[in-house]
C-alpha cells in the first residue's frame, strides 16, 4: 500500500445490462407476435366458422319459413277449392226446383256445416238477381243482385269466389258462387264464408309473439283482420307486387324505412281467388334459437381469445424476466471477466518491473555492504560520523528492503508466487495479526477487537498470503480513521456450515469510502491516498488473493460511519494447487511435482 | 569454507563486481563472468566447488547454463540467484538439479550461508564417491583405471 504513486485511470468498459425500456419494449414485441400467430388466426377462423354458420341456418331458416308459408297458402287454397266442389257439387245434383222446396236448402246447409260452421248462409238466385230461397241469418229474400258485381261475375265465369266486401248486410264478407244451367234456365247457388272462422282457418299458423298472418286482395285491401294494427277491409300499407314464385321470403333488416323493417316476411299468391297470403314475424323471433348459439360462440371465442393473451401476457413476462436474469448475469460475468483481464495484464506488467527493479536494488545491497566491509577494516576517529554512516547503512538496507516488499507485493499480485496450503486456525491466525499491529493502531489511538466464533473449524488456505490480506485491510482501516482523534477496528469470525466456510469480516469506524469510489476499489492502481502515499495495489492484491483462495471478498461502507470489508474462505480448496512459497528450499516442499 | 573456490555467473557486471569483492573479502576464490556460455568455458577450464547462477540473461539463460552444467557431470553445486520476478524458474532450476535458490536482493550473509551449504554437500559427495571407489578398487584392483579416468570428474 506504500510506495508508488501511479493514477491509472483504466477505462470502465462494463458491459451494462441492457436498459429497462428496452426490456419493456421486448415485452411489447413478444406479447404483440404472440397475438399475431395466435390470437388472430384463432379470431378468423372463429369469425369465418361464425359467418358461415350463421349462413347456413339462416338458409335453412328461411327456406323451412318459405315451406310454412307454402303450405299454409296450399292449405288456405285448398279450402276455397273445397267449399266450391261442395257447392257445385249441389248445384250440379239439385234443381232450382227441387231447391225451392221448404227445408231443402236447410238440409243442405246444415249438411255442408256438419263438421264447421264453415257457410254462414246459403242462397239460390235466378238469372235476374232475384233471390229465390235463402237460410241465413240475414233478411235477404227480396235483394235483386241484377246490378252486383260479383253477379255478373258468377254469370260470366260459372264460378266466382269474391274479395271482401260489405253487401246489403253492411258487414265484410265474401262469397262463392256457381251457376248452373238447366236448359235455356240458369241459377246461382251462392253461400257466404263464415268470415269468423276463415280468419281462425287462416291465422292457425305456428307464428310466435310477434307473427301474424293475413290476406290481402290485389289492391292491397285486407281480406282478413290483421294481429297487429288495421282491421278488415281497410287499406294496407304495403304494396302489392305481383311476383314471379308462387312463394317468397325476405328479410328485411331493421332501421329499413319499409314498414318490415326488422322482419322476416313471407308472402304466397293463392290463384283463385287472386289474395295473397302474408306471414310476418319478427325477425329477432325467427332466428332467435340461431343468434342464441352465435352469441354463445362468439362469448366463447373472445374469452379463449382472451385467455390466450392473459397466458402470453404472462409467459412473456416470464421470459423477459429469464432474459433480464441471464443479461444480469452475463453483465456480471463480463465484469468478473474485465477484472481478472485488467488484473491478468498489469499482472504481467507488474512482474517485469519487479524483476528490473530487484537488479539494481542488488547492487545497491552490495555496495552498501561492501562499504561496510571497507567501513570495518578502517579506523575512523570521529564518532559522530561513524554513527551517521552506520545509520546511514541501516537506513540503505531498511529502504532496500522496502522496495523488495513492493516488489514482493507487485509479484503477488501477479500470482507469480506459488502459494503454499496448509490447515490454518484462524482464530490463531487473526489473534497473531492482531499482535503485530496492535503497536501502531495504538499509537494513532484506534483500538483493535476481535468478536471471535469458539466453534472455528481449521481452514485449508495459504496463511502468508492470508496474512498479507489482513495486513492490507487492517492499515487500510487505520489509514481510514486519519483525521478522527480515536476509532476501533473489529475483527470477527463466523462459521457458516451452509456455505462451507468461515466469514471474517473487518469493521472499521473511518471515514468511509464515497459510493461512487465503491465500484473501484478493487481496481489496480485505484487509490484516494494523496500521491506519494499508495500504491493503489493493496485492496487489488486482496481481491486477486481471495480469489485464488477460492473465496470472496465484498464491502460495505456508509461514508462518515465507517467500512466493512468481509471475507469468505471455504474450508478447502475443491481444486489443490500446487503449493510451495517463495524462500523456501527443496528440502521444504510440498509439492508432490517436485 | 574458506577458499572454496566459487564461479559467480550474472550479465549485471556492477553486481558482479561487487559481490566478487564481498566474497573475496570473506576468503573465497571468486571468478565472475557475465554469461551462461562463459561460465561452461570456465567450468570445462577449471573445477568449482559451487556456482552462483543468475537465471534472466541475455543470450544462454540460467536453465540452459544449468543444463550444460550436469552435462558436463561435475560434483560441483549450483545455487540459483534470481530476480524475484522468476521464482517459478527458480523451482524448475532446483528440480533440475540446482542445489537451492536465493532472491535478489539478499543479505551476503544469507547468500554465504547457501555456499556453504553447497560445499559441505559437494564435500559429502565426493566423500562418499570416493569411499564407493575405495571399496571398489579393494575389491578389484584393477579397475582403478576405469574409476579415475581424469581427476575429479564422476565416472
Amino acid at each position: 500500500m506504500n510506495g508508488h504513486e501511479i493514477h491509472t485511470m483504466t477505462p470502465d468498459i462494463t458491459l451494462n445490462p441492457p436498459e429497462k425500456n428496452s426490456y419493456r419494449y421486448l415485452f411489447r414485441r413478444f406479447t404483440l407476435l404472440t397475438v399475431v400467430c395466435s390470437i388472430v388466426p384463432l379470431l378468423l377462423v372463429g369469425w369465418g366458422l361464425n359467418i358461415h354458420y350463421t349462413y347456413f341456418a339462416q338458409t335453412r331458416i328461411v327456406n323451412a319459413f318459405e315451406e310454412q308459408v307454402a303450405n299454409h297458402g296450399r292449405f288456405i287454397e285448398q279450402f276455397l277449392r273445397e267449399q266450391s266442389t261442395k257447392l257445385r257439387l249441389v248445384a250440379d245434383t239439385h234443381s232450382k226446383k227441387d231447391l225451392r222446396q221448404p227445408g231443402s236448402l236447410m238440409n243442405i246447409f246444415e249438411t255442408m256445416n256438419r263438421e264447421q260452421p264453415y257457410i254462414m248462409d246459403l242462397g239460390v238466385i235466378d238469372q235476374l238477381g232475384n233471390h229465390l230461397a235463402y237460410i241465413g241469418p240475414y233478411d235477404l229474400l227480396d235483394k235483386v243482385y241484377f246490378h252486383e258485381d260479383w253477379f255478373k261475375q258468377v254469370m260470366q265465369k260459372g264460378l266466382y269466389i269474391s274479395d271482401m266486401f260489405m253487401g246489403f248486410r253492411q258487414e265484410p264478407h265474401f262469397i262463392i258462387a256457381v251457376l248452373r244451367r238447366e236448359g235455356d234456365d240458369q241459377w246461382i247457388l251462392r253461400a257466404t264464408i263464415n268470415t269468423r272462422v276463415f280468419r281462425t282457418l287462416v291465422e292457425n299458423m305456428r307464428i310466435g309473439e310477434t307473427g301474424e298472418v293475413y290476406l290481402v286482395n290485389t289492391q292491397g285491401v285486407y281480406q282478413t283482420t290483421p294481429r297487429f294494427g288495421g282491421s278488415i277491409m281497410d287499406q294496407a300499407d304495403v304494396a302489392v307486387e305481383p311476383f314471379k314464385d308462387p312463394v317468397s321470403v325476405e328479410v328485411f333488416k331493421k332501421n329499413n324505412t319499409s314498414p318490415f323493417s326488422g322482419q322476416v316476411v313471407g308472402r304466397y299468391w293463392l290463384t283463385h281467388p287472386e289474395w295473397m297470403l302474408v306471414v310476418k314475424q319478427a325477425r329477432s323471433e325467427t332466428f332467435e334459437e340461431m343468434d342464441r348459439a352465435r352469441f354463445v360462440n362468439l362469448v366463447f371465442l373472445h374469452l379463449s381469445a382472451l385467455s390466450i393473451l392473459v397466458a402470453a401476457i404472462f409467459i412473456t413476462r416470464y421470459m423477459v424476466g429469464i432474459i433480464r436474469k441471464r443479461d444480469d448475469h452475463a453483465a456480471r460475468l463480463n465484469n468478473q471477466l474485465m477484472q481478472a483481464s485488467k488484473l491478468a495484464s498489469i499482472g504481467e506488467l507488474s512482474a517485469g518491473v519487479a524483476h528490473e527493479i530487484n537488479n539494481p536494488v542488488a547492487i545497491i545491497m552490495t555496495e552498501r555492504q561492501l562499504l561496510l566491509d571497507q567501513f570495518q577494516q578502517t579506523t575512523i576517529e570521529d564518532p559522530a560520523f561513524k554513527d551517521q554512516f552506520l545509520s546511514s547503512m541501516d537506513q540503505i538496507a531498511v529502504q532496500s528492503q522496502r522496495c523488495k516488499r513492493i516488489t514482493h507485493n507487485l509479484l503477488r499480485f501477479s500470482r507469480r508466487t506459488r502459494s503454499m496450503i496448509e490447515s490454518i486456525d484462524l482464530n490463531r491466525f487473526v489473534a497473531e495479526v492482531v499482535d503485530l499491529m496492535e503497536r501502531e493502531t495504538k499509537t494513532s489511538g484506534i483500538r483493535l477487537l476481535t468478536d471471535l466464533d469458539p466453534d472455528l473449524p481449521a481452514i485449508q488456505s495459504d496463511s502468508s498470503q492470508l496474512q498479507q490480506v489482513f495486513l492490507n485491510l487492517i492499515t487500510n482501516a487505520v489509514d481510514a480513521h486519519e483525521g478522527k482523534p480515536y476509532g476501533s477496528i473489529r475483527i470477527s469470525t463466523r462459521y457458516d456450515a451452509d456455505a462451507r466456510g468461515i466469514f471474517l469480516s473487518i469493521a472499521d469506524t473511518g471515514t468511509g469510502i464515497d459510493s461512487k469510489h465503491l465500484d473501484r476499489i478493487f481496481d489496480p492502481f485505484f487509490t484516494t491516498k494523496p500521491v506519494g502515499k499508495g500504491t493503489g495495489l493493496g485492496l487489488s492484491i486482496c481481491y486477486s488473493i481471495i480469489r485464488q483462495l477460492k473465496g470472496n471478498i465484498t464491502v460495505k461502507s456508509e461514508p462518515g460511519e465507517g467500512t466493512e470489508f468481509i471475507i469468505f474462505l471455504p474450508l478447502t480448496l475443491k481444486e489443490k494447487e500446487n503449493g510451495e512459497s517463495g524462500q523456501s528450499g527443496p528440502d521444504k516442499t510440498s509439492d508432490p511435482s517436485m | 569454507m574458506k577458499g572454496s573456490k566459487i564461479l559467480l555467473v550474472d550479465d549485471e557486471i556492477v553486481f558482479t563486481t561487487n559481490m566478487s569483492r564481498l566474497l573475496v573479502n570473506r576468503g573465497y576464490q571468486v571468478t565472475a563472468v557475465n554469461s551462461g556460455d562463459a561460465a561452461v568455458q570456465e567450468l570445462e577450464k577449471d573445477d568449482f566447488d559451487v556456482v552462483v547462477l543468475d537465471l534472466k540473461m541475455p543470450g544462454m539463460d540460467g536453465i540452459a547454463t544449468l543444463k550444460e552444467i550436469k552435462k558436463l557431470d561435475l560434483f560441483t553445486q549450483t545455487l540459483i540467484l534470481t530476480g524475484h520476478g522468476s521464482i517459478d524458474s527458480a523451482l524448475d532450476a532446483v528440480r533440475l538439479g540446482a542445489y537451492d535458490y536465493l532472491t535478489k536482493p539478499c543479505e551476503i550473509d544469507d547468500l554465504v550461508s547457501k555456499i556453504e551449504c553447497a560445499w559441505q554437500k559437494k564435500d559429502e559427495h565426493v566423500k562418499e564417491e570416493m569411499q564407493e571407489n575405495v571399496q571398489k578398487i579393494i575389491e578389484s584392483p584393477h579397475s582403478v583405471f576405469d574409476l579415475y579416468p581424469s581427476k575429479d570428474k564422476k565416472k
